[in-house]
């Protein structure tokens, strides 16, 4: 491990390079450790128990420990259910994730120049983001409310006849009314990680490609875009990952509803977990989803730090 | 400026479209708040109040009385520790990997991994080993929780943070006779400091707003305010004018220190993803 | 005796003369539970309640009282509806004793008994000599929500039935009346007693006054809409279950009928019922929107204005519909006896005597009178000598008929579904709902819903289940006549 030592110098121009160097790997280790050790056990450990129990067969009134083979892993690809909540899961992910994005840019472009007042614009902005989302879910509840609501009375002032349109009812609404309240709650966090990362976009470069004559779109996306891609990568990956465990805003807004047309991986495994106690196939289905996003993640950041 | 498209909007233009979309994003907030000033009679108006006509105080008073406020200071104390524990380890093993590359790219991955698991996931076997450990219902056990759950991204965020600390103070400092503790408690902790406000912000709200854990390893000692916000839902009734009280006493609070803390927060949670 | 213990000795006298005991002989049971309960002085009873307005009961009034009395500090868990059978089992799971004393829906004992999480009160039940008072329970709730397999698990604590309450000034309006006889043809029944004739009077009332007060309105939200469709499916002559087969039947014209007449009806109710829940439903016809709908007991006394003015009840718009209330038996003529309470004892609870002897005190003749007056609390009279109560009866004008319309729900109910693992079964019949208000095919949905069913009742076990329905079913209360 020399070659990770960052201080090379010191250890050869000090005066005890000797002394230092074994106390300097062993520091490394003792840095790292307590963050190991709870990681591990908070992180590990529920994993490992986790694969343990999707091999055996408990449920509610059976508390059976024996090897039971792969059986739930079996049911599990021909559960219609489980997949269709991992298809809802994506479609979140797929549809909530670009609006997000392109919303956060265009308000972080929109404050990117001088404003009267913009340090409290962006102050104000961040509220959302520290909304707990059980609260945002059931604030959207509230404003979603066909009859106590001021969503559909401010769709009737606009449309010029009274409406009732039922947000959490209608098909064609439902996800509409999940997606406003996701976007609502995380396009201000889009908003601030761009609008930082644009102030850091090298000046100079902009003069030279505008001097140039480069069109706006060639500017960003010669200059602009490579200077926030990793900002932009990690932002993605972040909300990416938050969507993928999506729970609270749906539990307020549909719990899962109609049927089960929303219902996320996360709301299917609680239903099974802790509603139906199916203990041993939500822990089959647990670790199935360990899998499905660790391989996915895995590829993604390989790829994110090849095109770094 | 020269980002802008073309020279592009004119400044009233832009004014006007800075308006609303603060509106967009604050009106949701100004409904919630005025729902729990309004009476009962306001809450199912038809066609919806507005404005309440009387401010009062209601909604609030009942959630004292009866010490469901209490939980706004379970989430504080909770966030509060498992923060200051998240960020000293966290920091402590950021350094490490930043200067050391400790366990090399394989360690930080995995590290990060951990981020991604959906809390319903482990929330069960988390759950049974508490039970074993006496933890269910304790702050001890939400403190450690959180903790863990927070460390990834403390690490993730504060790596950046600390490899734009110049080397050259470290081995500055090295050479004066500091052994590599004291380097990283004086040179390293101060240099990064805004980085640990900013990284503290966020895992404080994340502590701070957490359901699923605290739904299901709390009974009610240690509630948390996101979990007694739902315990007016359902029932007999969804309890609009609580849930609203109560989300106001839980959220007014974070908006505060995040208020006091805000210089600390835009520049910081931006700065530390850019170099992450 | 030292000063503390005569201070908090004399604390308990007061308790005791307060509530004015020994009065009767046949108040004993609470002063029997008070005075085994001396020998717990000291301790802690922690016990799983329904949060929200349930829980100001022993909040505000059981808990405090029973402390004084006794000395046994009692602590109140507040659980919402859905998570408490979750949190029970959980808790048994742990084993940590954290739940002395629980409240459970009667639906559930059976599943919480095949999980060991209740323990079995007969031999306390005789112990402590509350054998003659737990007889004079009400006798559906008695013989339905107190033992599982010939062994007590539960007090039953709390008579929730549903009820039509009707607007008397609107169905008895003259001018309404002719134009519905010209119009359909008979007299409009006051009330409704069957489906048709509620459908036929609600709509007909929507039209004639050109929608300034719907016909009904309804708690639709699916928590509510399956209960409701339990009972009118069975109203209508629909099971559950083929005996035989285990088959599910639920997909039968009968559940199809109900469906389509759901959907036919919200034509006629307000826009958006399909949304409503146990307070919407209430704003609406304390406002006196609705003409008729289908509730739980509270409705009917908080539509008097009975108790409305209490704090804890702030959030009750106030009713403009005083006296001008009927109560009567629901369509079809045998109401759900849906949720409801029973007290019970966890197994794995440490102090269990003094739980015992806390749920025993709560369930006596004399406690629970003055419980099911609370006029915050949502415990409904259970004991015939509730429904009997002259006290009671003069809490406002209508309330001797409310009382008779209570207890005639209570002779005539119909007691939940209630199975291995009930509440599977149930959720699919929620999600069924939610599906109809989505607009999905009656039948469709319902097939899909039969073979759910048919899955979980393969995944539990056929003959298991089939047993466990046989027993249910061979209850009177299971289907009508």
């Amino acid at each position: 491990m020399t070659q990770a030592d960052p201080f090379p110098l010191s250890a050869e121009a000090g005066a005890r390079p000797v002394r230092r160097r074994p106390r300097g790997t062993g520091f490394k280790y003792w840095m790292i450790l307590p963050a190991v050790a709870v990681i591990l056990l908070i992180g590990l450990f529920p994993v490992i128990y986790t694969a343990m129990k999707s091999v055996q067969n408990i449920t509610m009134f059976d508390q059976d420990f024996s090897y039971n083979g792969f059986i739930h892993y079996k049911t599990l690809l021909n559960d219609t259910r489980f997949w269709k909540a991992l298809a809802h899961t994506l479609i979140f992910v797929a549809v909530a994730l670009p609006l997000e994005l392109l919303l956060g840019l265009a308000m972080a472009y929109l404050f990117l120049d001088r404003l009267p007042g913009r340090p409290i614009f962006v102050t104000l902005l961040v509220l959302p983001v520290l909304v707990s989302p059980i609260v945002a879910g059931a604030t959207w509840r509230l404003l979603l409310d066909n009859r106590y609501g001021p969503i559909n009375q401010i769709i009737g002032w606009i449309t010029g006849t009274e409406q009732t349109l039922l947000w959490s009812v209608d098909p064609n609404l439902v996800y509409p009314a999940i997606i406003l309240a996701e976007v609502w709650q995380w396009t201000p966090f889009m908003f601030l990680l761009l609008w930082a990362a644009l102030q850091n976009v090298d000046q100079s470069q902009m003069e030279a490609a505008e001097l140039d004559g480069a069109s706006w779109w060639r500017t960003f996306r010669l200059v602009v875009l490579p200077s926030i891609w990793p900002v932009v990568a990690i932002a993605v990956l972040i909300r990416a990952l938050d969507l993928f465990r999506l729970f609270d805003v749906v539990w307020a807004l549909t719990k899962g509803g109609p049927g089960t047309m929303t219902e996320t991986i996360s709301i299917y495994a609680y239903v099974q977990g802790f509603q139906q106690f199916e203990t041993s196939y939500t822990a089959a289905m647990a670790f199935m989803v360990i899998i499905i996003l660790a391989v996915t993640v895995t590829i993604v950041l390989r790829k994110i730090e090849i095109d770094r | 400026m020269r980002l802008h498209p073309e020279r592009g909007l004119g400044l009233s233009l832009r004014l006007v479209l800075a308006l609303a979309v603060l509106v967009f994003f604050l009106f949701p907030i100004y409904w919630l708040a005025i729902i729990a000033f309004k009476t009962p009679e306001e809450i199912f108006a038809y066609p919806p109040v507005w404005v309440p006509e009387n401010i009062q105080f209601a909604n609030f008073l009942v959630l004292f009385k009866d010490g469901d406020a209490e939980t706004v200071f379970n989430s504080l104390f909770i966030a509060g520790v498992s923060t200051v524990f998240a960020m000293l380890l966290g920091t402590m093993c950021a350094y490490s990997i930043a200067r050391y590359r400790t366990g090399g790219n394989l360690f930080s991955d995995w590290i990060i991994s951990n981020r991604m698991i959906p809390p319903i996931v482990i929330v069960f076997p988390v759950f049974l080993l508490f039970v074993t450990l006496g933890l269910v219902d304790t702050y001890t056990g939400l403190i450690l929780l959180y903790t863990a759950f927070n460390l990834p991204y403390v690490i993730w965020m504060m790596k950046g943070y600390v490899q734009d600390v110049p080397l050259e103070l470290e081995e500055a400092a090295l050479v004066d006779g500091l052994n590599r503790w004291q380097v990283f408690v004086k040179v390293v902790l101060p240099m990064v400091r805004g980085g640990l406000f900013a990284t503290a912000v966020f895992t404080f709200v994340f502590a701070w707003n957490e359901f699923i854990f605290a739904l299901i390893l709390t009974r009610n000692e240690v509630t948390t305010f996101p979990v007694q916000v739902t315990h007016y839902f359902g029932g007999q009734s969804n309890f609009w004018a609580k849930i609203a009280a109560m989300s106001m006493l839980g959220t007014v609070p974070i908006f505060i220190v995040v208020a006091f803390l805000q210089r600390y927060l835009v520049r910081g949670i931006s700065l530390g993803a850019v170099k992450g | 005796m030292d000063r503390r213990q005569f201070v908090i000795g004399s604390g308990a006298l007061a308790g005791l003369s307060a509530v004015g005991w020994p009065r009767l002989a046949n108040a004993q049971a609470a002063q029997k539970a008070v005075e085994a309960a001396q020998a717990f002085r000291g301790s802690e009873v922690t016990v799983v309640w329904e949060a929200g307005l349930q829980a100001l009961d022993p909040l505000n009034f059981s808990g405090p009282m029973w402390e004084e009395a006794t000395g046994i500090k009692v602590n109140i868990v507040e659980v919402p509806t859905s998570e408490m059978f979750t949190k029970i089992l959980q808790e048994h799971r742990a084993g940590t004793g954290a739940y002395d004393a629980l409240n459970v829906v009667p639906a559930w004992m059976p599943d919480l008994v095949r999980a060991g999480a209740l323990e079995p009160l007969d031999s306390y039940v005789e112990k402590y000599g509350y054998g003659p008072e737990l007889e004079t329970i009400a006798p559906v709730y008695r013989d339905n929500q107190m033992k599982v397999d010939g062994t007590i698990y539960g007090l039953p604590d709390d008579g929730d039935v549903l009820v039509l309450y009707y607007r008397t000034d609107v169905l008895n309006d003259p001018a309404l009346q002719s134009e519905f006889k010209a119009e359909m043809g008979y007299d409009l029944p006051v009330p409704p007693t069957t489906w048709k004739e509620f459908d036929d009077v609600g709509a007909f009332i929507t039209e004639w006054s050109d929608g300034k007060i719907y016909g009904a309105g309804f708690m639709r939200e699916s928590t509510y809409g399956a209960l409701m469709f339990q009972e009118r499916f069975r109203n209508e002559g629909g099971r559950f279950f083929d005996p035989d087969t285990m088959k599910a039947t639920i997909n039968s014209d009968v559940g199809v009928k109900v469906f389509t007449d759901w959907v036919a009806e919200n034509k006629w109710m307000p826009k958006g019922v399909q949304t409503w829940g146990f307070v919407e439903n209430l704003a609406a016809f304390l406002a006196g929107d609705t003409a008729m709908t289908v509730s739980w007991p509270p409705y009917g006394r908080w539509a008097a204005g009975y108790g409305t003015d209490t704090e804890a009840l702030s959030w009750v718009p106030k009713s403009t519909i005083g006296g001008k209330v009927g109560y009567a038996m629901t369509p079809g003529g045998h109401p759900q006896l849906a949720l409801g309470f029973a007290l019970g004892v966890s197994s794995s609870s440490r102090n269990k005597e003094a739980a015992y002897l806390f749920c025993q005190w709560l369930n006596s003749a004399e406690i629970s009178l003055q419980r099911v007056q609370l006029p915050y609390a949502l415990r409904d009279p259970f004991r015939d000598s509730h429904f009997a109560s002259e006290e009671y009866k003069s809490r406002w004008p209508e309330a001797p008929q409310y009382l008779q319309a209570l207890q005639d729900g209570a002779v005539n109910g119909l007691l939940d579904l209630s199975i291995i693992q009930t509440d599977r079964y149930e959720e699919v019949i929620r999600q069924s709902v939610t599906r109809l208000w989505s607009g999905e095919d009656p039948k469709a949905i319902l097939d899909d819903a039969a073979a759910q069913w048919d899955s979980l009742t393969e995944r539990i076990g056929l003959e298991k289940q089939k047993a466990a329905y046989a027993s249910w079913a061979s209850n009177p209360a299971a289907y009508p006549a």
